[in-house]
């Protein structure tokens, strides 16, 4: 190839970059952030509940967790302007450090309190920790006209729309599914770990970001969420128990929830199945609904 | 330093700078070895005296070798192999838990240190030279081009395992309006837009096949995980290859194609003329060859394959499942070898396309066993796939985002090559300038290369 049609190569090789760069640019700034992108793992869903949770208006009631809530969906609640903010694989601190730094608090903030010996993720505090800093996603066109198809297919779920298929849920017996594998699994890790160090730490830090939040007008709540008898009983689960009782032992800070605990199941011993957790999403409900417990 | 890091980019952009310039016209193999050491210790400095004692003793044996090859030869080859026993297969005998069990702090420190990156191939290369240098030439070639062939950067890791006999003549000044340009970015561009485009956005979702995590999915989702994994593969590989070509033809240096369309081949022993061609090429000569080859009959013949097969497997880790991948591929080979001649006189497209689904399934499944080196992982995936799931929460899959993902290796394979230059006309630079700006835009999150690892 002579250099001069090399030259034109090039040139139109950028052009073409240049081209659906500019396109994807001015898109972005155009609609880039109405549409919900499609997560394919949990990093992904994380980005996409921080990043619509520092974009939309502030909610009334704010819940942060670990995995074990994430499984509480929010069109499972019928409190309305509740958002979950449980990090599938993250610390309940992580989700309490973002929502504290916002300008503009939640009445309410429940913090799940299972599991505590994960680390706070530093690089995501730091990135949604102030509001104006968070910047949306970068238009990826592809993924775009994916979430654009999917929202067709689906629209966003809320509870009106799916109280109906919630109460035929209900209405089936519990799951008769064959856990026990994963249960002999998770006591083992669970037995496994001292987590004595990490959790002191975490619920040093909830301690003072509770603070600071009701200091600026939120009312923080702990609340536990069930897991199998078995790894209620394991270490990790006792030690994690003890520190954060000691530190908070008084019943109003606690949110009371009650439910049939027969009427639960785990896929897995640690993690509610979909029926469970509308179970223990209405107790949340009936409990967000009722007069707070006296200290 | 991986090839999709800025800093890779910012080295390449001041070696090939530096080149060029007259100045340094003749010190082009020197600043290529220079840059190549800069590039494999990068990181891991501490397995740069590793790499020298390979290359220095493997020129010391092929002097050794020019002059008595029939005593010299078998044991410069040896000591590459103990080279890679050693590295690669030492945890077979030793717990990694246990490396002080020798109480002896030299082997201890060589116990502890960790899988030298590229080592297959760089012994691969080692031995190459022996075998290529040592019956045909009298007079040995000087160290820096020693260094150079088993060392220049962009094949250093991965490959192509690129034989000597091809490799060595090459070595000659190269000037700057030789250079390919359209050519090797052509290579460059497809490399980058297969692994970033595809392999990575494949990565985050065949992550589900990893253990524990495959046990939550339903089992069509088993099912096409395994079909993305293929294509994951394909791409990540393909990818780095293509990369690396075009970066050898940056420098002057034409790298061997490593793959061909694999998943379009009729037969398994097309498939292996297709898929890591470099290796395959590498085995059957060095190897297979050497074995008696298909020279001593049937059955003798399928011994070979065998051994081939199952070494191959093991070369990529000291493994159950590696050995059994390649071990499995060899029965494949063995059980079609004596069909082979009548299949070919059916010509049918119809049948040949049939041909060409049942070995892609075939290939495809067998990957299982390179995803989940653990055999009971493996077994356990594998058996998942025909019993029904009864997870009560799966995870969720976009299947359209897995064949928009997928869809550049299904194209390249499907549509003929000479059918779609047609269609594209003068419209082919701004193609691949879409691709570089999809690479960018649609990045999958950073995954190391797969065959790293080996």
């Amino acid at each position: 190839m002579q250099p001069t049609s090399a030259v034109y190569w090039f040139a139109k090789c950028g052009f073409g970059a240049g081209l659906l760069l500019f396109a994807c640019g001015v898109a972005t700034a155009w609609f880039g952030r109405g549409l919900q992108l499609p997560s394919t793992t949990t990093r992904g869903g994380t980005l996409i509940t921080l990043n619509r949770y520092v974009k939309e208006p502030v909610p009334d009631v704010v819940l942060v967790g670990s995995s074990l809530a994430f499984r509480l969906k929010e069109e499972y609640f019928a409190t309305p302007r509740l958002r979950n903010l449980a990090l599938a694989g993250g610390s309940p601190v992580t989700g309490l450090e973002v929502v504290a730094d916002q300008p503009r608090l939640p009445k309410v903030i429940l913090v799940e309190t299972n599991v505590l010996s994960r680390p706070t993720d530093a690089a995501l505090v730091t990135k949604y920790s102030r509001a104006d800093d968070a910047r949306p996603l970068f238009f990826r066109p592809i993924r775009t006209a994916v979430a654009a198809y999917e929202n067709r297919l689906h629209a966003p779920l809320n509870h009106a729309r799916v109280s109906g298929a919630l109460h035929q849920l209900l209405e089936r017996p519990p799951s008769d599914f064959d856990n026990r594998i994963y249960v002999d699994r998770a006591l083992q890790q669970w037995n496994a770990e001292g987590p004595t160090a990490a959790v002191q730490m975490n619920v040093s830090r909830i301690e003072q970001l509770i603070a600071e939040v009701e200091r600026k007008g939120s009312h923080v709540l702990l609340f536990e969420l069930p897991c199998s008898a078995q790894l209620e009983e394991s270490r990790s689960a006792k030690i994690t128990r003890e520190i954060v009782h000691t530190a908070f032992p008084y019943p109003g800070q606690w949110l009371r929830i009650e439910y049939a605990r027969e009427e639960l199941r785990w896929a897995d011993g640690v993690h509610l199945d979909e029926r469970s957790a509308v179970i223990v999403t209405q107790s949340i409900d009936k409990a967000l609904s009722s007069p707070p417990a006296s200290p | 330093m991986t090839f999709t890091s800025w800093q890779f980019g910012a080295f390449v952009a001041i070696v090939f700078g530096v080149y060029y310039l007259p100045l340094l016209k003749s010190l082009q193999v020197q600043l290529l070895v220079v840059s190549s050491l800069f590039f494999y210790g990068y990181g891991q400095s501490e397995l740069l005296p590793l790499l020298a004692v390979a290359v220095l003793g493997t020129y010391l044996f092929l002097i050794l070798a020019l002059r008595n090859r029939a005593l010299w030869l078998p044991i410069g080859i040896s000591f590459n192999l103990v080279l890679l026993a050693f590295f690669k297969y030492k945890f077979l005998f030793i717990g990694p838990a246990s490396p002080g069990a020798a109480g002896l702090s030299p082997i201890d420190f060589l116990l502890q240190l960790p899988l030298p990156i590229g080592i297959s191939f760089f012994v691969f290369h080692n031995i190459s030279l022996l075998v290529d240098l040592t019956g045909k030439r009298k007079e040995p070639p000087d160290i820096q081009s020693v260094f150079l062939y088993i060392i220049f950067f962009p094949q250093l890791v991965s490959g192509p395992i690129t034989r000597a006999e091809m490799f060595m003549p090459q070595i000659q000044p190269k000037y700057f309006r030789d250079i390919p340009f359209v050519e090797a970015a052509k290579w460059i561009l497809t490399g980058f837009f297969f692994k970033l485009y595809v392999a990575n956005n494949l990565n985050e979702m065949t992550s589900y096949m990893d253990f524990p995590l495959y046990e939550t999915l339903r089992t069509q989702d088993r099912w096409l995980l395994v079909f993305l994994y293929s294509y994951q593969i394909y791409a990540d590989f393909f990818g780095y290859s293509a990369i690396a070509i075009g970066l050898a033809l940056l420098f002057g240096y034409r790298l061997p194609i490593n793959f061909n369309l694999p998943y379009i081949s009729a037969s398994f022993s097309e498939f292996w003329t297709r898929w890591h061609i470099s290796l395959s090429s590498w085995l059957r000569t060095y190897l297979y060859v050497p074995l008696g080859g298909n020279r001593h009959g049937a059955l003798r013949t399928y011994l070979n394959l065998m051994i081939v097969m199952g070494l191959g497997g093991l070369w990529h880790g000291a493994g159950l499942g590696y050995l059994l991948w390649g071990l499995l591929h060899g029965v494949l080979l063995v059980i079609e070898r004596p069909f082979l001649a009548r299949l070919a006189t059916i010509d049918s497209a119809a049948f040949r396309a049939a041909r060409m689904g049942f070995v892609f399934v075939c290939v495809t499944m067998l990957w299982i066993f390179f995803k989940l080196p653990n055999f009971d992982h493996a077994v356990s995936y594998l058996s998942g796939m025909f019993t029904s799931s009864t997870n009560p929460n799966p995870p969720k899959l976009f299947y359209d985002l897995a064949l928009l993902y997928s869809l550049p290796v299904l194209i390249q394979h499907l549509v003929s090559r000479p059918r779609f230059e047609q269609t594209l006309g003068g419209t082919e630079p701004y193609l691949y300038g879409l691709m570089a700006a999809l690479m960018y835009l649609e990045a999958g999150p950073e995954t190391s290369f797969i065959y790293f690892q080996f």
